[in-house]
């Protein structure tokens, strides 16, 4: 079920440039990185009544990294989708304080996208070794230019 | 009163008299014989796995320990990474599911089901209903024989080990099934955007109810021969609860969270392929301990057979596959789809770009989020009990490290 956008929005008013749409994902809110922990507390604390972080991922868009929480109220039976936007070079920013499931998916995050991990408890690489390049953007290929031909 | 004299050798121990100081070990000698001092402990580390037969794979648990009680507990993962969702930017939509196949390879079909999902509500495509309650048929028959996984390795971490053999014996007559239907007997590659593979083969029907004949007093015999184990009980109850405001926090779903107490279920709350039409309870645990989480799967399995019996009395007729190009080419958009795995929410997160490729595939195994609960739910038990509790959350690694 959707929530109500424009109530996203007035609860979210508060922090600057925040959009809400509603795309083929669902209702969609942008929020600036350096607002996320906050915007994020403030959605569970409210009556919407966001309890659950079901997930978190990047996405390289080709021009940054375009970081996603999914949201999930209980008692609602709503989802909302949080996104923000981090250069390539940007501090990923631990929401582990409101929800702690977002412990693992943000250390995978920071390490396949080759962000920094702030305010995290434990920000180790997670699933490669130390040196592996950022494997989930679009600069790093599958194969390199040698291995293809010397195919 | 008189004092003990004991109690002056305890306060003052061995060293009471004079200063520690062992110097350097004369030639011949290793080191200073400094004995041991019998009530100092120190904490020790142990790596356990990922070589280890209680760690479901190649999980990797590091316990601080004292003694025997784990003080401190680190998940370190990515043994098993393949870079799947890096490999699903370079597949075709209709490749994913042999990715999602070697995710949770113990219940393939799921992942299978949660990839056409997305492709199917991304591009609007009708599926036949047959085809959605051969998909409900396949899904059940595949979370009994991944539950008997579970059930048999549980309790092998516990120290039994009748269980193993008559959970494999049961497990055995369910892949004979899908092997028959699907041509595998784990990575299935049968659940397909726009419908599924094939229909069921001539005489798979009748197999499926020669199953359904045994299993309900097979699954009795099951609850009786572990769940009625005194021993059994006694190391499950009451050990790893995880209360409700956990459970949601570490964003735990399926028999986890259930067990929790929330009565969330993909589902019911949530209907995909022809779960609307059919009937089944969600069965909730009360504590949220071991044994309720062992309750809760073991009623799964029931229920999953009640479906069993339904997709199989109520089958209809019709085409199993609906009409889709050959190569898909799903409108730019973006797209959540999951499903009720036999671990949890298993969902798959699309982002298209409009050509045969995805611009960025996400898989959510709810393994990575079980895991993580391991972390916060170990300190403070027994050793041997944190292996249980390994057990007790059902994690398949292969979701985990993608």
């Amino acid at each position: 079920m959707l929530p109500d956008a424009t109530r996203v929005k007035s609860l979210l008013s508060h922090f600057d440039g925040v959009e809400v749409e509603t795309t083929t994902l669902g209702v969609v809110a942008r929020v600036a990185a350096a607002d996320v922990p906050s915007a994020l507390g403030t959605l569970k604390a409210s009556d919407l009544d966001f309890v659950m972080l079901v997930d978190l991922l990047g996405a390289d868009t080709g021009e940054e990294i375009e970081i996603t929480y999914h949201l999930r109220s209980f008692s609602r039976d709503e989802e909302l989708f949080v996104k923000t936007r981090l250069p390539y070079d940007g501090v990923l920013i631990s929401v582990w304080n409101s929800f702690a499931s977002a412990l693992l998916p943000e250390r995978e995050t920071a390490e396949l996208f080759g962000l920094t991990l702030a305010g995290h408890p434990n920000p180790k690489r997670l699933l490669t070794i130390e040196g592996e390049a950022p494997l989930l953007r679009k600069s790093v290929a599958i194969r390199t230019l040698e291995e293809v031909r010397d195919r | 009163m008189t004092p003990d004299p004991r109690d002056t050798v305890l306060d003052h121990g061995l060293l009471a008299e004079g200063t520690f100081e062992p110097g350097e070990a004369p030639a011949g000698i290793r080191r200073a014989p400094t004995g041991i001092d019998q009530l100092a402990t120190e904490h020790l580390i142990v790596n356990v796995g990922p070589q280890h037969p209680s760690t479901h794979g190649v999980l990797r648990i590091v316990a601080e320990l004292d003694g025997e009680e784990i003080v401190n507990a680190e998940a370190a993962v990515g043994y098993l990474h393949r870079g799947i969702e890096k490999l699903g930017e370079h597949r075709r939509y209709h490749q994913l599911a042999t990715l999602m196949d070697r995710g949770d390879y113990v219940s393939g079909i799921h992942g299978e089901l949660a990839a056409a999902l997305a492709v199917e509500r991304l591009m609007e495509i009708e599926v036949p209903r047959k085809a959605q309650w051969l998909r409900c048929l396949m899904s059940e028959l595949n979370r009994i024989a991944s539950h008997m996984v579970w059930y048999g390795t549980f309790g092998l971490d516990i120290g039994a080990m009748g269980q193993f053999l008559y959970a494999m014996r049961d497990r055995e007559a369910i892949l004979d099934i899908l092997e028959e239907v699907t041509g595998q007997r784990m990575m299935f590659n049968y659940v397909r955007p726009g419908g599924v593979l094939e229909d069921l083969p001539a005489g798979t029907e009748e197999k499926i109810r020669a199953f359904l004949r045994t299993i309900d007093g097979y699954l009795d015999e099951h609850d009786a021969l572990l769940g009625g184990n005194e021993i059994f009980l006694k190391r499950v109850r009451g050990v790893g609860t995880i209360d409700r405001e956990t459970a949601l926090s570490f964003g735990l779903t399926g028999a986890n969270l259930r067990a929790s107490g929330v009565p969330y279920d993909v589902r019911r709350d949530q209907p995909y392929a022809a779960y609307d039409e059919l009937e089944f309870d969600v069965p909730v645990g009360a504590t949220g301990d071991a044994h309720d989480r062992y309750l809760v799967r073991m009623e799964e399995m029931r229920q999953a057979v009640r479906m069993i019996r339904q997709c199989v009395d109520g089958m209809p007729e019709g085409e199993v596959m609906a009409k889709v190009p050959k190569v898909l080419r799903p409108p730019a958009g973006e797209i959540y789809a999951c499903v009720e795995s036999s671990r949890g929410e298993l969902g798959v997160h699309l982002v298209s770009d409009g050509s045969d490729t995805p611009e960025r595939f996400h898989y959510r195994g709810p393994s990575l989020f079980a895991m993580q609960v391991l972390e916060e739910i170990m300190p403070g038990t027994l050793f041997a009990d944190g292996m249980m509790l390994i057990g007790s959350v059902d994690v398949v690694l292969g979701e985990i490290d993608r």
